[in-house]
């Protein structure tokens, strides 16, 4: 099954890209910069579909060059009533804390978590982002049951939240 | 593990319409309360940056195997940057 997803994934990433590469590259853009907008746009689908929160009348490339545009409006801050979005950015659906520049605090907080617990970020990934079941991540993360996942799920979310918690002290502290 | 799943159910509008208030009410008269339901807001927006650092790691590794294995890709885009 995610060897499938994994194949399906390359191949809208090889039919894609070439065209988005060619958008970016109008506008004014590097290769860089056009790989970085493209796994935004990826990003952002991937999640929409998820969520069944996709609702695109147009194909999946047009979809993901609409966005690569949106994307290139926003990182350079060009002023929108010169290139005209035709409502572009409401109709795609941008994930409202897509935009949230990455603060340096949770950028710190995040390097931190990542060392002190990448499974239990895993986890937390696999319920909360994936919106995978607890008998499935039960299996893929060798719980007995799904309950005994479900309660290290909350250990996972009560570590992370305390993290949170004591980063607002430091901050508070040293401010 | 109990608060901590109520707050999750909030959170994700698990909740029927009376418990949110019930909820709600209950953050307004314990500070304690409303704290951990900010923290743990937090703490999720944190998880979902930390899948889609991780999403955009596959899709890079996607683009570099493409680039290696794939010559009509990499001269196609090596094309356009000319």
């Amino acid at each position: 099954m995610q060897e499938k997803e994994a194949q399906w994934l390359t191949n809208i990433y090889r039919d894609t890209f070439p065209q988005v590469a060619a958008t970016v590259h109008r506008l004014g853009g590097n290769l860089d910069t056009a790989r970085d907008l493209f796994h935004d746009a990826l990003v952002i689908y991937l999640e929409k579909r998820r969520n069944n929160t996709l609702d695109i009348r147009v194909s999946v490339k047009a979809y993901l060059t609409g966005i690569v545009k949106i994307l290139w409006v926003r990182k350079f801050k060009q002023d929108s009533r010169q290139r005209p979005l035709d409502n572009m950015e409401e109709q795609l659906g941008i994930p409202e804390d897509f935009y949230a520049p990455a603060p340096e605090r949770a950028t710190r907080l995040l390097h931190y978590l990542q060392a002190a617990g990448r499974k239990c970020l895993q986890l937390l990934q696999a319920f909360y982002y994936e919106q995978r079941s607890m008998q499935e991540i039960a299996r893929q993360f060798h719980f007995r049951t799904a309950r005994s996942a479900t309660v290290q799920k909350y250990k996972c979310l009560e570590k992370v939240r305390e993290q949170v918690k004591n980063a607002e002290k430091y901050e508070e502290a040293i401010a | 593990m109990h608060e901590i799943q109520e707050i999750d159910q909030y959170i994700l509008r698990e909740m029927s319409v009376e418990d949110q208030l019930v909820f709600q009410a209950r953050m307004l008269s314990c500070r304690d309360l409303q704290e951990k339901a900010a923290h743990q807001l937090q703490a999720h927006a944190l998880v979902r940056r930390f899948a889609r650092e991780a999403q955009r790691e596959k899709l890079a590794a996607i683009y570099a195997r493409l680039w290696e294995t794939d010559a009509a890709f990499r001269s196609e885009i090596t094309a356009i940057f000319q």
